[in-house]
């Protein structure tokens, strides 16, 4: 009895030491985004100052970044969930040669660095006049995103009963009509955690935003952010903050709200059982 | 998985529906790398023409010395960071295990660190380093761990610790989830037995899950190693490579000599990151396959 009493001490303290080192780093950049000055927080009270300054100042080009990467990111979500669904369908219903070579193929290419990319990207895109457009971004955000899709979505349309399949072909489906009338409905669920997925990843992307743009028409948050210089030349911290804040309050709502879909889809990708 | 209870027999359906995949992932990741391959062997600098020196950049990468720090230091890092964000993951998945009253909201707070842009929380950590007012010396300072304000990111060894934090902060979360997948297809009649047995927790943990969880965590060391190799963003933001270079890593170095306009030398030095990366791939690979053969 008692040293489960101990136990039930330790489980909580380290809970709450997990949230602590957790949230600090957010609770920190809330604190400073919300005061007037970065080395006094709280001093003479908190002002949404800084929020007003990096929203209603279009030369810091905030809401471009932020535009940018919504648009980018929604793109490349939409793009890759279809595409990887094609490609699941048939790796899990129809009739091929290779398929575990398929899955395994992907899987190696999503773990090469990006670094080994990014040369030949700069050149084509240059080549091509499509540096800093979203199509520069898009393109190999797809092709970047699609590994982990296929394998989210080959996981969970392989749990859907073949009977379902069969009785739609014959009724006679062809197989396109048998993927959307029957296996993207049911695997619903499914689909839309990977396209969440797929979007964060999208949204998260450093090195191929930072080397195939040039300015705000294409440029997206992280490197906005990371680039991030004030009217003045000094670091403003207490806008960068904001902006920070402004980007990643969203990102966290949706992480609580679908956390229970995020960690079922990452597991899948990862560890697939 | 995949393999059994085909539906649809004969016919070249499969080809049409997984062909746009193959064309995206050849066209934007096979073929640059295809490219950065055939780059590297020549001496290709913007405005100065190219020219064919077959293995020239390789040689000259191997008596580099800051190709040699870099890497030194990319292998350094992975040393000390993988296996603490290995223990630190280990440790959430074991809470996060647990009864504790609103199971997600703790999920939620693990999963964040991870679902936030690495450049926009680098960003934070830099604050958080701040000489004069970060909250690390702050803390440092306040606690009497440390007689002044530490120079994190002036020193080549404050530069590394802060590296540490932010990156073992941003991966453990990642560990967590997949070592929580590992933990919760554990048995519970085996931990229940194992008590009835009078094993503490500790004991339960340490002799019936922990070896359990060794192909799990196998997979996680593997995915962590891999993915620090290529470490970029937390850097590139947090101290730049600096101070002189001593925490400049491998993807780091690639990309100075690329946005300098060296394509020549910048696409051998990945060359070189890409083969180490390809043959920890193909082991991970051979491993996450172990299950799918059988």
């Amino acid at each position: 009895m008692k040293s489960e009493t101990t136990e039930r001490i330790l489980l909580w303290a380290g809970a709450l030491a997990m949230a602590v080192f957790c949230l600090t780093p957010f609770l920190y950049m809330f604190a400073v985004s919300l005061s007037a000055r970065p080395d006094q927080i709280g001093a003479g009270g908190f002002t949404p100052a800084n929020y007003a300054t990096v929203l209603g100042t279009p030369s810091l080009h905030f809401l471009d970044y932020l535009r940018n990467s919504l648009i980018v990111s929604a793109l490349s979500a939409i793009i890759t969930v279809l595409i990887a669904s094609l490609a699941a369908y048939a790796i899990t219903r129809l009739e091929m040669k290779g398929k575990a070579v398929v899955l395994f193929f992907v899987l190696a290419v999503s773990m090469f660095p990006q670094v080994s990319l990014i040369g030949y990207l700069f050149k084509l895109m240059s080549d091509l006049g499509l540096i800093n457009t979203y199509a520069a971004l898009v393109a190999p955000y797809v092709a970047w995103i699609l590994p982990l899709s296929l394998w989210i979505l080959v996981s969970y349309f392989d749990q859907i009963p073949r009977e379902l399949d069969r009785a739609a072909i014959v009724d006679g489906c062809s197989p396109a009509q048998v993927l959307y009338k029957v296996i993207l409905p049911v695997a619903l669920p499914g689909v839309l955690s990977t396209a969440l997925l797929s979007f964060i990843f999208a949204f998260n992307e450093f090195i191929f935003a930072l080397i195939l743009t040039t300015d705000y028409s294409a440029r997206t948050i992280p490197v906005g952010i990371a680039m991030f210089q004030g009217l003045h030349g000094e670091i403003p911290w207490g806008n960068i903050m904001a902006a920070s804040a402004i980007t990643t309050a969203p990102i966290m709502l949706l992480t609580a709200v679908f956390q229970r879909h995020i960690i079922q889809g990452l597991t899948r990708g990862a560890v697939k059982g | 998985m995949a393999g059994r209870g085909e539906v649809v027999t004969g016919g070249r359906e499969a080809y049409f529906f997984i062909a746009p995949l193959l064309l995206f992932v050849f066209a934007f990741i096979v073929f640059p790398i295809a490219g950065t391959f055939f780059s590297s062997f020549f001496s290709d600098v913007t405005f100065m023409g190219k020219k064919f020196i077959f293995l020239s950049n390789y040689t000259h990468a191997f008596s580099d010395p800051g190709f040699r720090q870099a890497f030194g230091f990319t292998l350094t890092f992975i040393a000390v960071a993988v296996p603490l964000e290995l223990f630190i993951g280990t440790a959430f998945a074991v809470i996060l295990d647990q009864e504790l009253p609103l199971r997600g909201l703790w999920r939620a707070c693990v999963l964040i660190p991870w679902a936030i842009p690495s450049a926009v929380s680098a960003r934070i950590w830099q604050l958080i380093y701040n000489y004069g007012y970060g909250l690390a010396n702050f803390i440092a300072v306040h606690s009497g761990l440390a007689d002044g304000p530490v120079n994190w990111t002036g020193t080549a060894s404050g530069s590394f610790i802060a590296l540490l934090a932010a990156d073992v902060w941003k991966t453990a979360p990642f560990v967590a989830l997949i070592v929580l997948a590992g933990l919760q297809a554990v048995p519970s009649d085996l931990k229940a037995q194992a008590r009835v047995d009078r094993a503490t927790s500790f004991q339960v943990f340490r002799l019936v899950t922990l070896p359990l969880l060794k192909p799990v965590l196998t997979v996680a060391l593997l995915f962590r190693t891999i993915d620090t190799l290529r470490i970029f963003d937390v850097i590139y933001v947090l101290t730049g490579g600096g101070p002189g270079g001593s925490t400049t890593s491998v993807s780091l170095y690639a990309y100075n000599y690329f946005a300098g306009g060296d394509f020549g030398y910048g696409s051998a030095v990945s060359m070189l990151l890409f083969m180490v990366s390809f043959g920890l791939s193909w082991l991970y690979v051979r491993l996450a396959g172990f299950g799918e053969a059988a």
